[in-house]
């Protein structure tokens, strides 16, 4: 799934670097970070807690501004969110005081679109993730799956060309997790988006990934980028495949030699 | 007056929550807005706009101010309201504290009398002062009833929660170890208690003062910072009265600050004291 | 939490003892009454206490007729009440609309957050003299020292509440590009509506007291006004039974605040997910 290595980047990462506060209390979250993000693939940040993997989607996203370096979306310089990226964060982000349809419509109503252009595709994103009987119910009548479900279709709804996933499923238990992995790969492929998430988990990483960027703490920085060439669509058995295995050993390794 | 005490934990919350970003300028905004105000306070009283008598200039005030204080009568009555405060506020927490643990320990005794804590928490107490000040005269007896009546609420009500605190594993712990009621008593209730029971403590303190306050306005006779300032608006004399006020307010700010201290020092390991030493 | 939701908390119980109990509390919630009804005819029957601080039930029964159909009585009433709802409304508006000021820009809490929160401390109590002197005997001082007095509750809950947003949620609606009206009706707002509600309750009941302590002082009308009068007269009875109606004004204010707010913020006491609907 390597082969749009040709056309240009959709998202560029030049010398990025993220400083906190300052004199003594400066700490350095990101180190010169060159990155890019190909047109269709999806990429993962992976790495320990504190290597600045989430600072860099917040940069990519828009939310935080890089203290040295730039970021090009699309070939324009990034300093302000952009309606053609949607995130997802590591809790659902759902508004009690809304039902799951209003929630996964927020966005167009933010836009100031209309939303009852926009209630079709709704319902038919919450039938694709099978939660089509719930629109009318509260987030807290759900379960914590069932949330990050609905999430994923207010992420999808106005067609973003670039996902920002940051460990999206990373509250869930194990179990619902794997499920959540799956449908969010069906669905990436479905709208051919680009998707970029950040993660801490290597079987994870590799498992979803086009490629695997691996990072370190302190400061955080970019040790090296690991090409997954597996095919997809792709099945939990090709977690035991030795090729995998090595896989996600080579990323150990990186992660390690540090 | 049954009610104010979340908010000076709010106000803690609030100081908390939000670590200062952009404050450029602040300092200024804040010297401004008193120099404005001074300004106003100075310069519409005397256009004749408004009454001078009743609203009369910031120096005039100043004067008075000096007045009162270099007279030096008015420490008698200070006097008396920090005394009456002070024999007040201990007993309504000691009070309020003794029906918090004897009605707060038992879960069901605590749920039977729910109802009856709200009724309780509803009724303005204030409305007992003019008979109190019948019952037991114009002295200080009268102040100190009122101003117990008043402050022991909160120490009650947040002794009850404060005992009800702990979760369910919590209590298991203590029951694996065999723990007897009076230890589960003494080592988890009470310490997970403090911090509560010291926030109704400090509310408590506040309540004491304006209760002595409102019985020293309604009764006038025995005197005590409340009389005076009733006084004093009586005679229309503004300047002295709105120093009385002043005088009142420094007073609230530093026993406020000296509660906050206590607070701090008891309940040392509680986020918001940690948080504030910071 | 405030000390409303405090006294609702107690009602819910952390100890896994509980569950064994045979009988509902509430039986002796319906025991209680009756209980204290008895200490209270007792103590008066004997005169352990005093009958001019409190007199017998059977006479304050006797005198409710009395006092509820004499002339004038329901004006009274009505007086009382407009003022606690004038000063509630004008004080609590006062107090929302300040905290929004003050939560949209850091500049302004750093300079006047230490002012106000001093606020907290003052006893409103001593204003009243001087807004009697003001303003004279009338409602207008009432509704204004009411108003002083539930002014802070509502400013501070309103300032904490809209300030407890999630920084998640912030970051969805910033990654949106939602404008800062937006944030504030669609996220701000509806987070600190919980808190703001705690302010709602807190600043009613010292609206009441202030009402009350007003009229205490000076006035020419209202139930206060009545209260000073029958104490004149040691009248006891008829004291007690306006004390019973200031219960009452209590209670029912409580009772609409915690209404409106099951109403207006439904989604409060809910769990956060529902994890028995996880699919495997």
């Amino acid at each position: 799934m390597t082969t749009t290595t040709q056309t240009a980047p959709l998202v560029r990462a030049t010398g990025v670097t993220k400083k906190f506060g300052s004199g003594d209390k400066e700490m350095v979250a990101l180190s010169g970070l060159n990155l890019e993000v190909r047109e269709g693939e999806f990429l993962s940040l992976l790495g320990p807690s504190g290597c600045g993997k989430s600072t860099a989607l917040n940069i990519m996203g828009g939310l935080l501004s890089a203290t040295e370096g730039s970021i090009t979306f699309g070939g324009k310089t990034l300093t302000e969110p952009s309606r053609q990226i949607g995130m997802m964060f590591q809790q659902a982000v759902m508004f009690p005081w809304r039902t799951t349809l209003d929630n996964v419509l927020l966005p167009v109503e933010i836009f100031g679109e209309s939303k009852k252009k926009y209630r079709a595709k709704a319902e038919e994103l919450l039938s694709m993730v099978g939660i089509s009987e719930f629109a009318g119910s509260y987030p807290w009548q759900l379960s914590g799956g069932m949330q990050q479900r609905a999430a994923l279709c207010r992420v999808l709804l106005h067609d973003p060309k670039l996902l920002l996933l940051d460990e999206p499923f990373g509250a869930l238990d194990e179990f619902t997790r794997e499920t959540m992995n799956q449908e969010l790969l069906r669905l990436q492929a479905h709208t051919k988006s680009t998707a970029v998430l950040v993660t801490h988990n290597i079987t994870e990483a590799v498992f979803m990934s086009d490629r695997v960027a691996v990072m370190s703490a302190r400061p955080g920085r970019l040790i090296g980028i690991l090409e997954i060439p597996f095919d997809r669509p792709r099945t939990p058995d090709l977690q035991t495949t030795s090729d995998f295995v090595a896989l996600v050993a080579e990323a150990r390794k990186m992660l390690e030699l540090q | 007056m049954t009610t104010l005490a979340p908010a000076s934990t709010t106000t803690a919350k609030v100081k908390q929550q939000r670590p200062d970003r952009d404050t450029k300028g602040a300092g200024w905004i804040a010297l401004i807005t008193i120099a404005v105000f001074l300004l106003l306070w100075q310069f519409i009283p005397q256009t004749g706009l408004i009454n001078r008598v009743l609203f009369p200039t910031f120096t005039d005030t100043l004067a008075g101010f000096v007045q009162l204080v270099s007279g030096g009568y008015w420490w008698e009555d200070l006097g008396k309201t920090m005394m009456a405060v002070a024999i007040a506020w201990p007993i309504g927490v000691a009070f309020g504290f003794s029906m918090g643990v004897i009605l707060g320990t038992s879960p069901f005794i605590r749920q039977a009398i729910t109802p009856y804590a709200i009724a309780v928490q509803a009724l303005p107490k204030v409305v007992l002062a003019p008979l109190l000040i019948g019952w037991l005269g114009f002295g200080s007896e009268s102040k100190i009833a009122l101003a117990v009546i008043i402050c022991f609420f909160p120490v009650w009500i947040d002794t009850m929660v404060g005992l009800a605190l702990p979760a369910a594993n919590e209590f298991k712990l203590m029951q694996s170890l065999k723990a007897t009621r009076r230890q589960i008593f003494l080592k988890l209730q009470l310490p997970s208690a403090i911090p509560m029971i010291m926030v109704g403590v400090k509310h408590s303190l506040l309540l004491a003062f304006t209760g002595v306050l409102v019985a020293e306005i309604l009764s006038a006779s025995d005197g005590g910072l409340g009389k005076l300032a009733k006084e004093f608006a009586s005679q229309l004399n503004m300047p002295l009265t709105y120093s009385v006020v002043g005088i009142v307010v420094i007073l609230a700010v530093a026993l406020v600050s000296i509660a906050d201290v206590i607070e701090r020092r008891v309940v040392f390991w509680s986020e918001e004291s940690r948080a504030r030493k910071r | 939490m405030t000390r409303t939701e405090q006294i609702a908390q107690l009602a819910i119980d952390a100890s896994p003892r509980a569950k064994r109990k045979k009988f509902s509390p509430y039986i002796l919630t319906a025991l209680i009454a009756p209980l204290i009804l008895a200490v209270w005819w007792f103590v008066t029957e004997t005169r352990i206490v005093p009958p001019i601080l409190l007199p017998t039930p059977a006479s304050v029964v006797q005198s409710f007729p009395r006092v509820v159909f004499a002339d004038g009585f329901g004006d009274q009433i009505i007086r009382t009440v407009t003022e606690i709802v004038g000063g509630f409304a004008l004080g609590a508006t006062i107090g929302f609309l300040l905290g929004m000021l003050l939560s949209s820009s850091s500049r302004l809490r750093a300079a006047y957050l230490p002012a106000l929160s001093a606020l907290e401390a003052i006893p409103t109590v001593i204003l009243a003299p001087i807004i009697i002197a003001w303003v004279g005997f009338g409602m207008e001082g009432k509704v204004m020292q009411a108003a002083l007095a539930c002014f802070y509750a509502v400013f501070i809950t309103t300032l904490s509440g809209l300030g407890l947003a999630e920084p998640n949620a912030v970051n969805l609606m910033r990654s949106l590009g939602a404008s800062r009206w937006q944030t504030m009706a669609k996220l701000r707002v509806p987070t600190a509506l919980p808190v703001i509600f705690g302010g709602l309750q807190l600043g009613a009941t010292t609206a009441i007291i202030g009402a009350i302590v007003s009229e205490f002082i000076g006035s020419v009308g209202g139930l206060g006004y009545l209260m000073i009068r029958y104490r004149g007269s040691f009248d006891t009875a008829a004291y007690w039974v306006i004390i019973f109606f200031f219960l009452v004004i209590g209670l029912v204010t409580y009772l609409l605040i915690w209404y409106a707010e099951k109403k207006i913020v439904f989604w409060r006491h809910t769990a956060i997910t529902r994890p028995d609907l996880e699919k495997p």
